[in-house]
């Protein structure tokens, strides 16, 4: 399991979440901010302090926005 | 006491089987929803141990990992192995069981600081004694966070709290110096959101072939928040956070300008470092054999707010295992006098059945000898 974010963090980049994250694998992607998902523990915390509900756990995550996984899995390397 | 001298095991896996084919981490997950509060330290611990544990290459059916009671005890419903979510500070108790019995098994204790320092200290510290074939990790959030937030047996003096509203007045343990103290000889503590080093340090642990006794320094982002904040913010954990590796001089710090160095009465102390003094920088050797050095690094762990902690291996040294030692005299009593029977030892050659009065209340109740009644 990881934690994903998707579409509502294009353009916003809040960073509420790189604050909170306790293992520190959120990073700058483009335009939106992505999890590493081998350094991501799955412990939630940055799922409630995202101020436009971009975070999803990886089996939630909305149909349409399903590429994100991948997206965050490969933007999350550079 | 009969010395027995055969060729003990040297890793902490020998003797438990291998699997046959390669692991993944995704194997040792178990399908059960992992209920810990968001941002919680033991994720960070459970995905290390999910990573170490396919290396270690072993038959999944022959890892137990046994808690006691609190947030870290529910470790073992998230871990594809067996295990055991047992009573309040009893985990060391029904391991050593485990371990004495099962050679084949690769036996975890999971615990956090109120259950192995406050009910269950009388348990771990005789684990350790005894050098019983464990991994033992110790969640150190400094707080009882299951409970909703009391003050813990590493809670600073002065902590306010439910339990403590005008201030803890307790000194706390340093869990390090008491493993030492201990006679334990594996000795080791980390941070739970370093996962490089926190992997490195439970390789080694399993790898070690007695009590090993891991200290973790785990978040409670509820009840504790920040309590390690020195440690793991990014511009302060460069000074704060002393690495130690085994022959290395211990030195950290921005360009490694500190260092730690020794006093004239064994303590030791922090000290910028410079050419006049680089000399004296105390090399660290976990491997000696007197733990003197090992206690006093440990002693540099601030007790209050933490501000400065060694984080690595402090001991590793050989030892014959409990288990161990007590399966070879087992197998020499058996060689000796054969394999014997539970029941005639449970009866024995001097055993008493109290009958119940058979006609007048008033007469005491006869003892009749076993034997005579048989």
């Amino acid at each position: 399991m990881t934690y994903v974010i998707a579409q509502p963090c294009i353009d916003v980049m809040d960073r509420s979440c790189v604050d909170e994250c306790p293992v520190d694998c959120i990073v700058e992607g483009d335009r939106m901010l992505v999890i590493d998902p081998d350094e991501c523990v799955d412990c939630g915390a940055c799922m409630p302090v995202c101020p436009v509900s971009a975070i999803y756990g990886e089996d939630e995550l909305p149909a349409e926005w399903s590429s994100y996984l991948e997206l965050n899995a490969t933007q999350s390397q550079r | 006491m009969t010395t027995v001298d055969l060729p003990m095991p040297l890793l902490g896996t020998d003797g438990v089987p291998r699997a046959s084919q390669p692991q993944n981490a995704k194997e040792y997950a178990s399908g059960q929803e992992v209920r810990w509060c968001p941002g919680c330290g033991d994720y960070s611990v459970l995905k290390a141990v999910q990573g170490v544990l396919p290396e270690l290459g072993l038959r999944r059916e022959n890892i137990a990992f046994i808690s006691g009671i609190g947030c870290s005890s529910r470790f073992p419903y998230y871990l594809e192995t067996y295990g055991m979510h047992s009573i309040h500070g009893r985990a060391p108790a029904i391991a050593t069981g485990l371990a004495a019995s099962r050679p084949d098994l690769s036996v975890w204790v999971v615990t956090g600081d109120g259950d192995a320092l406050s009910i269950g200290g009388n348990h771990l510290i005789h684990a350790m004694r005894r050098n019983v074939n464990l991994t033992i990790l110790l969640f150190n959030n400094r707080i009882y966070g299951l409970t909703k937030g009391q003050y813990s047996p590493t809670s600073e003096a002065g902590k306010v709290t439910k339990s403590t509203p005008m201030g803890s007045v307790d000194q706390p343990f340093n869990p390090v110096s008491l493993a030492l103290g201990a006679e334990a000889t594996f000795v080791a503590r980390s941070i739970d959101s370093d996962r490089k080093h926190l992997t490195g340090v439970l390789r080694a642990a399993a790898a070690h072939r007695g009590t090993a006794l891991l200290e973790i320094f785990q978040n409670c982002p509820i009840f504790n928040d920040d309590a390690f904040a020195a440690l793991k913010d990014r511009d302060q954990a460069a000074e704060t956070i002393v690495p130690l590796v085994h022959g290395e001089p211990v030195r950290f710090g921005v360009d490694r300008r500190l260092g730690v160095l020794r006093r004239a009465d064994g303590s030791v102390h922090v000290a910028p470092v410079g050419p006049h003094n680089e000399a004296d920088v105390v090399v660290h050797d976990a491997h000696a054999d007197d733990p003197t050095a090992a206690f006093a690094l440990s002693r540099l762990t601030s007790p209050g707010q933490m501000v400065c902690a060694p984080i690595g291996v402090f001991r590793q040294v050989q030892r014959p295992t409990y288990d161990d030692q007590a399966r070879a005299q087992v197998d020499v009593s058996r060689d000796r006098h054969g394999a014997g029977d539970l029941q005639d030892l449970v009866d024995g050659t001097d055993a008493w059945t109290v009958e119940p009065p058979l006609t007048n209340p008033t007469t005491p109740a006869q003892t009749v000898r076993t034997e005579e009644n048989r």
